[in-house]
């Protein structure tokens, strides 16, 4: 179950800014800090993980650990990410999010290794995956990942760019149609 | 004594009754002593006032009660909070328009207040609303944007601020302008660049802290050294160099604020200059973004590689750049493609590296999407300085001023406004 992280995000930030006192609860806490990974925000989770209250922070380990996960990923600790990930057994609704955003930076990961590889060892793709070895080889070969014959490099292909979108003519003639006006006045 | 409350009491409720508006701020700033003398009785007297109906006398009323007169220290401040966000959220939008200079004189208040109470957080969603009700559109900066970045700050909850400072200003609120200080124009600046370069964003934060630094002056402020020292460090960040003022910049910025940093200018030129006056920098608060500085440094170093090899191997490009060995260069490669700030091929068969040519042809649709955008600010621009134009052709001073110099310097120019102003 997949909802949309941007609305929920801007009703827990809207949320935070409403509490009593300033403090909000936990729960919204750690869902925000949780989003704002998901959306690779690093900047925002780090100073939500600052300006939590730290009698919050210590009463609920969640928090912590949800923000263990993002001291690795703005350390850009692939391998670290996922260990943290799978070291803490998250409750819901945060365990939702931390789902989506595992699945996420282990795309971005891909993504990255097609972008930046020419070849690249099939351990270096494990650890920046963190996937078993099946798997890995399995999503090499969805992608068309060829294996080299040594049986422990790995040729990526670069990702292709999504398909262009498409903007009708009429919205085109409309653009070109204003700018000509601007140049003549 | 106490007459002469009454008196102000029945002043504001007939002018409010008769909307004479103007009258009545005229008269409340005037009267700001009757009201710090009484200040014993002003509770029962923002009883009787209505915040809607009489909006101007309410907001005369709290700030009297709110600030600390001389002599005395004790102000009781317990129900402030609850007050003033009572009265920003239910005053009459139109009636303090009239005194824009009180209505962001409590909002200072209301900031200080926080900040005293350590609760900067909550005040970030009421001044957001005190701003929207005072500006008259929505790219006017008014002195009131200065606390709300100052509370963001101060609470590290920057993203609030953000829909504010990303709206381009053309605009100046009327307690801003003029001849009042300028200490709120240049602290907004001053924050926003802080707040964009928190959020990493130091295109925008440079051109924050060029603005603070660009501000015509004939004294320079504080706010301006600081907002100086970030400028070079930014510009380090951003381009490996300082980038020169602009020209407009008052000569007494360039001749002061230079000799008054000269630890940042060291950093140019020396590798060590980081740790010599790292007490410096720890004093004036900035290590985090000198660090930032030298981590950029590697990167600019691996960039200009790319433009004299195409093919390294991973370990001469950790001796080049003088990393640690071929994997720290390895993982910096890395986070630079992924940034996108360079165009490489690591073969971790070979330990090579090859550099390519940025993959940008400019014929797909994204760039014509981008070319576009680009177009329509532009056009948007052209319209607002030709709106200003017009403003400041019709206004009675300019007109005065140029056709005073009718005969001297500028005869074609200044018959043209001329024209303006008969039409």
């Amino acid at each position: 179950m997949i909802t949309n992280f941007d609305k929920l995000c801007g009703e827990l930030e809207k949320q935070e800014l409403e509490a009593p006192n300033g403090v909000a609860l936990p729960s919204t806490y750690a869902q925000l800090l949780a989003i704002y990974l998901y959306q690779n925000d690093l900047c925002n989770a780090k100073f939500l993980w600052k300006r939590i209250p730290q009698n919050i922070t210590s009463s609920n380990p969640e928090i912590a650990a949800i923000w263990a996960i993002g001291q690795k990923l703005w350390k850009k600790d692939l391998a670290g990410t996922y260990q943290t990930i799978a070291a803490y057994t998250w409750t819901e609704p945060i365990a939702n999010i931390i789902k989506a955003l595992e699945e996420k930076v282990r795309e971005r990961a891909f993504n990255l290794i097609g972008r930046s590889y020419s070849f690249i060892s099939l351990d270096t793709v494990i650890s920046m995956t963190g996937l078993n070895k099946e798997a890995a080889l399995h999503v090499c070969k969805e992608r068309k990942w060829e294996l080299d014959e040594d049986g422990t490099t790995i040729k990526p292909v670069p990702p292709v760019q999504p398909a262009p979108l498409h903007t009708s003519s009429e919205d085109q003639l409309f653009k070109l149609t204003e700018f000509v006006s601007f140049l003549e006045n | 004594m106490a007459s002469s409350l009454e008196q102000f009491v029945n002043n504001v409720r007939t002018s409010s009754a008769s909307g004479h508006f103007r009258e009545l701020v005229e008269m409340i700033g005037k009267s700001d002593e009757v009201l710090q003398r009484n200040s014993a009785h002003l509770s029962t007297v923002l009883e009787t006032l209505d915040i809607q109906q009489h909006s101007l006398g309410v907001l005369a009323v709290l700030i009297a009660k709110y600030s600390v007169p001389q002599g005395t220290t004790e102000v009781d401040k317990t129900n402030m909070y609850q007050k003033i966000h009572e009265f920003i959220t239910n005053c009459n939008g139109e009636q303090v328009r009239l005194a824009p200079d009180l209505y962001a004189e409590l909002c200072h208040q209301l900031t200080e207040h926080l900040i005293e109470i350590k609760q900067p957080i909550r005040g970030i969603e009421l001044l957001k609303k005190a701003i929207k009700k005072i500006q008259l559109f929505d790219s006017q900066l008014t002195s009131i944007h200065s606390d709300l970045c100052q509370l963001c700050l101060l609470s590290k909850c920057m993203k609030p601020a953000l829909e504010f400072l990303d709206t381009d200003v053309t605009g100046i609120g009327s307690e801003l302008g003029g001849t009042n200080d300028s200490k709120h124009f240049l602290l907004y600046y001053y924050y926003g660049g802080m707040i964009y370069a928190a959020m990493k964003n130091y295109d925008r934060a440079l051109y924050f802290f060029e603005v603070v630094v660009t501000v015509p002056a004939m004294v320079v402020s504080h706010i301006m050294l600081e907002a100086y020292k970030k400028y070079i460090l930014t510009s380090f960040i951003l381009h490996g160099k300082i980038l020169p003022l602009p020209k407009y910049t008052s000569q007494v910025v360039c001749r002061f604020l230079k000799p008054l940093s000269v630890a940042y200018h060291e950093l140019a030129t020396s590798q060590h200059a980081a740790i010599k006056h790292r007490e410096t920098f720890v004093r004036d608060k900035n290590m985090g973004l000198v660090n930032q500085v030298l981590n950029s440094m590697y990167k600019k170093n691996i960039q200009r590689l790319t433009k004299t090899f195409l093919t390294l191997s991973l370990s001469d490009v950790a001796s080049r750049v003088q990393l640690s060995g071929p994997a720290q260069a390895e993982s910096y490669i890395l986070n630079m493609i992924e940034e996108g700030e360079i165009y490489a091929m690591i073969n971790q068969k070979d330990g090579m590296v090859v550099f390519l040519d940025s993959p940008e042809k400019y014929a797909s649709p994204e760039t014509l999407c981008v070319l576009e955008q680009q177009m329509a600010a532009c056009t948007k621009l052209h319209q607002y300085i030709q709106e200003m134009d017009e403003q400041i052709q019709v206004n009675p001073q300019y007109v005065k001023k140029s056709a005073g110099s009718h005969d001297e310097d500028m005869p074609a120019t200044s018959q043209n406004s001329k024209n303006t102003y008969s039409m």
